[in-house]
């Protein structure tokens, strides 16, 4: 099969891709070596801040998950298991979770941990003084912690919410240690102390963080690597290059043209199960765009193919909605309201009454497929006669600037979640902690709130159908393309795949000779 | 010559004061405040003026620079915004390199031009004549772009690029450092070799040269002995006045390689409107450049007579 | 000395063809250099020379219509440049004294500061377009050209043609423009080129450090950052537009060396 491959990749050039399967291509009869380093790259880095109350980046999820045990963890299919959290139950209508912990766990720092450790984390979550980014979140959802016994931990809840058990899997639930805090205050970012296979030894702002293996770990065995050390390599070319001579192991993400380039002696590309959802966000509830018509002929000015074809190969999947049309429980398939025309889009401009001498400005996020997305879109619409300047904004402040609504009209991308909830009432609901386009349908509200208070699978996800079909008419983003993105990995690496949401987790990889 | 140090000193002071405000003033009040610089033109006034209060962006100009200045004489330049990290200790890593780097570039370029110009014969000079007018023209990035391809990318005797710590090994340290010291040399190695073949030519025609070569001393110890120190004096000045614009190319020089140096903290600080980081390497940069003139204007007093009487 | 001719000529010849291409580019150029298409970095072939680019726009024509940019904005910063520092230039070499003083501190503190450096807080402040960058850049170079200008002001003045006219009673202003201008006409034609040459260096290190025109300009500078990831690829898409930068200033810089 492997011999099979390489000659494909010989005879074509560049075109053949060395494509393994989502699950791991060696068999699990090979006992974990232990010893090593595990190099990740890691491209524009925008770590600020390795403390999970305060964590925004994605970039910083990778290492708090190797510092930071979870309550409970999700597995590369989104379902849930035991971390620290040994066990729970869910009790009173979904308004009560009890958790019990593991037993002899402890911080970095040798103090213990316990349910009062758990206390004080969500605690800190919820103060206003911390100004946690998990606080918008939780705030309206919790609304006590009870140390139930020494390792028996209960949150009581204003109203059922399904989500608690995936946030709980992410920054919310990982366990910062509170004498670690007090000790370190202001500066905990950059001194975490947390249960984690992994401490930080080094960082070098931009250039590496450095992480050694905690030889005190509560999981008896792990974790198997010595190090793990995340560098910053200035593209994806380069970091595929250094997998090549056995100075990186890990390049996420890249895409299919970048993937041409491995070298199938040394790398393998797993593609991710399922892409980033890429899209066209915009600000809805005041001029220019809070003109259906106008979003509508924008949205029929796109060729989402093309798209498609120039940055993914053809690889992706046209979105016409919020999640995939298939392979997560809560898929639904797709009712599309538009379909490229330019025909169409310049009679619903008319209809609009935009005046077509205004410019619209599209902004252009330095990262590679935003960037390109921008010029293709800016292209695109430039075609369809309208008016369009493209304002360049690094990826690093890209985000800060769409909150603070500064940016109007531009790319986004979003990882699928665990729950829907994550990211629907995330994203749609009026009051939405990451509601920047000001979307505001009571209906959809509505929804999403009857969705948060039942626990049946198949009605849920019949609801967030209803929402999404809502969201095709409505269009506060134009959904374009599920990527299609592919991690290089080192063929010396082993038990770790790519996760649905796109996050990193390593804890238990490890690497041969 | 005392009187001549300290009559420099005296104006250098208010000078530097007056030439760091204008910095921190352009910085700072250009089109309403570094509010509007940090958030983009098109933010909200709302949203501008929150900031302003944050900040402390609305206070006199002159009452804001005096805070900016007694912390910076304190060691504090505050917190970046993009990495909430002191501003400080990320100029003192940056600059490190940056010095490394800039050092090996201008030695390698000195000795090089010198040496080449002093002990080549006709065709070499000739041939580096020419190749001084390439080496002076070629940008930075492209003179990087092709080494890194030549030499990383085809022939692969090297890493392409990255820094890597003198504790991470020595040899590892240097073959990383190849590229972008050749890469910003370049500039000075055309330089020097156009001033030092100048005044070279010039030495040599003079009455004691010629009188050595009569005597019959050989070109090789006339060149080494009798010229080259006496042609040196305007490279050496060359030096003192290009270390500022050694910054410039260091820039460049930093980014194609990716060395975190302080051209590329100030390029990124530039691109994410990080306006405390802007900020300080300016003023770190302008001020450094001031004392570099300063401390060549004095070293060229003592070896001219003339320019102390001026 | 000798080789002085062959300057010239490649000098000029290299100018003339950059000229000619940047003038021409539309109908010399084989496709639309914005047009992007499904041909993603495409190897160099018959169809295009350098190959395609990462949205697969033929980085040929992208080469030939950067002539375009580089040229409009390195002359038209020298413009900006002369436009102020011939006039000050010449008031300060010609009425000397205490002015003069004040004008020759200023220059040397603006002459003395990097120029990318300044470029890059400048463009900071008042943000990147076409007609900012040239005013940045003209504003970099007009204290260099005040100050050669005012050299050779210094010395004309004492010739005796000068003295002629003040003697004769001639205004400042007409002895300035009638005897004096003339003669510096030779200096400001080499300078200009120098300028212009510096200028265009300067203009493209500011567009690769990603501080260029917006996209989807074709602009040599960026083209070689964007290149810089697939060099594994296809090195020409950096290395083409790096040595078409290299080659238009140092032909602008012969021709400056070499008019006598």
């Amino acid at each position: 099969m492997l011999i099979h491959r390489r000659n494909i990749i010989k005879g074509m050039g560049a075109s053949a891709l060395a494509v393994s399967t989502p699950w791991p291509v060696v068999a699990q009869q090979e006992t974990p070596r232990r010893g090593g380093t595990l190099n990740v790259a890691v491209i524009h880095d925008n770590t600020k801040t390795l403390d999970p109350r305060l964590s925004i980046q994605l970039d910083e999820r990778q290492v708090l998950f190797l510092l930071y045990n979870t309550l409970l963890t999700v597995q590369p299919d989104f379902s849930l298991k035991p971390d620290l959290a040994k066990e729970w139950s869910v009790e009173n209508d979904g308004k009560r979770y009890v958790f019990t912990l593991q037993d002899g766990v402890k911080f970095q720092d040798g103090t213990p941990f316990d349910a009062a450790a758990v206390k004080w984390n969500i605690e800190q979550r919820l103060d206003e003084k911390v100004k946690s980014s998990q606080r918008p979140q939780l705030l309206p959802v919790i609304a006590s912690v009870e140390v139930v016994a020494p390792l028996v931990v209960a949150f009581n809840l204003n109203y059922a919410y399904p989500s608690l058990l995936a946030d709980l899997a992410d920054r919310a639930g990982m366990m910062v240690s509170p004498a670690g805090s007090e000790k370190y205050g202001a500066d905990f970012g950059r001194n975490p102390v947390g249960t984690g296979p992994f401490v930080l030894k080094q960082w070098i702002q931009g250039t590496n963080i450095t992480l050694t293996r905690n030889p005190n770990y509560w999981r008896q065995g792990e974790p198997y690597l010595d190090e793990v050390v995340f560098r910053t390599v200035p593209n994806a070319v380069l970091g595929l290059q250094r997998i090549g001579i056995g100075e990186i192991d890990v390049v996420a993400p890249l895409g299919p043209s970048e993937i041409r380039q491995i070298d199938p002696r040394t790398t393998r590309a797993i593609k991710f199960p399922v892409g980033r959802w890429y899209a066209l966000q915009w600000q809805v509830d005041k001029p220019p765009f809070n003109n259906a018509k106008l979003r509508m002929a924008i949205a029929h000015a796109i060729d989402r193919n093309r798209i498609n074809q120039i940055l993914f190969d053809g690889e992706g999947t046209i979105a016409d909605g919020l999640s995939p049309p298939s392979g997560l429980w809560y898929a639904n398939p797709y009712k599309p309201t538009f379909q490229y025309s330019p025909e169409k889009a310049r009679a619903l401009l008319k209809e609009s009454g935009w005046n077509m001498d205004e410019p619209i400005t599209l902004w252009a996020p330095s990262e590679a497929v935003y960037n390109k997305t921008s010029q293709l879109v800016g292209e695109q619409l430039t075609a369809a006669g309208l008016k369009v300047t493209l304002s360049p904004i690094v990826q690093s402040e890209f985000y800060a600037r769409v909150v603070q609504k500064v940016v109007n009209f531009t790319p986004t991308s979003w990882g699928q979640r665990a729950d829907p909830d994550s990211l629907y009432y995330f994203l749609l609901h009026s009051k939405g902690t990451g509601n920047t386009t000001g979307y505001s349908n009571p209906q959809t509200d509505r929804l999403l709130e009857q969705a948060r208070s039942i626990t049946n699978r198949e009605e849920r996800a019949k609801i967030y159908g209803e929402v999404q079909d809502l969201f095709m008419q409505d269009l506060p983003y134009i959904p374009l393309v599920l990527g299609a993105d592919y991690v290089a990995v080192s063929t010396k690496l082993r038990n770790w795949v790519p996760s649905p949401d796109s996050y990193a987790r390593f804890q238990g990889a490890w690497k041969t000779a | 010559m005392i009187r001549f140090i300290l009559s420099r000193l005296a104006f250098f002071v208010p000078n530097v004061l007056i030439m760091t405000f204008l910095l921190f003033a352009v910085l700072s009040g250009w089109l309403g405040s570094p509010a509007s610089m940090m958030l983009g033109l098109d933010a909200s006034p709302q949203a501008i003026h929150d900031l302003n209060r944050l900040y402390g962006f609305d206070d006199p100009i002159i009452q804001q620079y005096g805070r900016w200045l007694w912390a910076a004489l304190h060691g504090d330049f505050g917190r970046s915004f993009a990495t909430q990290q002191g501003v400080t200790s990320m100029i003192a890593d940056a600059l490190q390199i940056t010095v490394e780097l800039s050092l090996w570039a201008i030695t390698l370029a000195a000795l090089a031009a010198i040496g080449l110009n002093s002990l080549g014969g006709r065709r070499l000079t000739n041939f580096i004549s020419t190749f001084s007018v390439v080496c002076i023209t070629i940008p930075n990035f492209m003179l990087g772009a092709t080494l890194i391809f030549v030499f990383a990318i085809y022939l692969r005797w090297l890493p392409t690029s990255a820094w890597v710590p003198w504790s991470d090994g020595i040899v590892d340290h240097l073959l990383h450092l190849v590229l972008p010291i050749i890469t910003l040399s370049a500039f000075y190695f055309g330089s020097f070799s156009m001033i030092y073949r100048a005044e070279y030519r010039s030495v040599m025609n003079q009455l004691f040269v010629r009188v050595a070569k009569a005597k019959g001393i050989s070109d090789t110890r006339v060149s080494l002995q009798h010229v080259l120190p006496n042609s040196v004096l305007p490279v050496i000045t060359f030096i003192g006045i290009s270390l500022g614009q050694l910054m410039g190319g260091a820039v460049v020089t930093e980014v194609v390689f990716s060395l975190p140096g302080i051209g590329r903290l100030f390029v990124a600080g530039i691109r994410g409107n990080d306006y405390p980081v802007i900020l300080a390497v300016g003023m770190i940069v302008l001020t450094g450049m001031m004392i570099t003139n300063l401390l060549a204007d004095i070293v060229l007093a003592r070896i001219n007579p003339q320019v102390r009487l001026s | 000395m000798r080789s002085r001719s062959w300057q010239r000529y490649l000098g000029w010849t290299l100018v003339c063809a950059i000229v000619l291409i940047a003038i021409f580019a539309p109908w010399l150029a084989p496709f639309d250099p914005n047009m992007s298409s499904s041909k993603v970095l495409a190897p160099p072939s018959a169809a295009n020379w350098i190959g395609t680019d990462h949205l697969g726009r033929d980085a040929f024509s992208r080469l030939l219509w950067g002539a375009r940019v580089s040229l409009v904005i390195g002359l038209a910063a020298t413009v900006v440049g002369m436009g102020i520092g011939i006039p000050v230039g010449m008031f300060a070499g010609y009425v000397r004294g205490k002015i003069d003083l004040a004008i020759v501190q200023v220059i040397d503190i603006f002459i003395s500061l990097p120029a990318i450096i300044m470029a890059l807080i400048i463009t900071a402040v008042i943000g990147v377009s076409l007609p900012n960058l040239i005013i940045v850049l003209g504003l970099l170079k007009w204290p260099i050209i005040a100050r050669i200008v005012r050299g050779q002001v210094l010395v004309l003045r004492e010739q005796a043609f000068v003295e002629a006219a003040q003697a004769v009673g001639c205004t400042t202003t007409r002895i300035l423009s009638r005897h004096i201008a003339p003669n510096i006409v030779r200096v400001v034609a080499a300078q200009f080129a120098i300028v212009t040459s510096t200028s265009i260096f300067t203009a493209a290190s500011l567009s690769f450090l990603g501080l260029g025109l917006p996209p989807p300009a074709a602009d040599w500078g960026g083209m070689v950052q964007s290149g810089f990831d697939f060099m594994f690829l296809n090195p020409w898409l950096s290395l083409a537009p790096g040595a078409a930068v290299t080659l238009t200033v140092m032909s602008f810089y012969m021709i400056g060396q070499t008019v006598d």
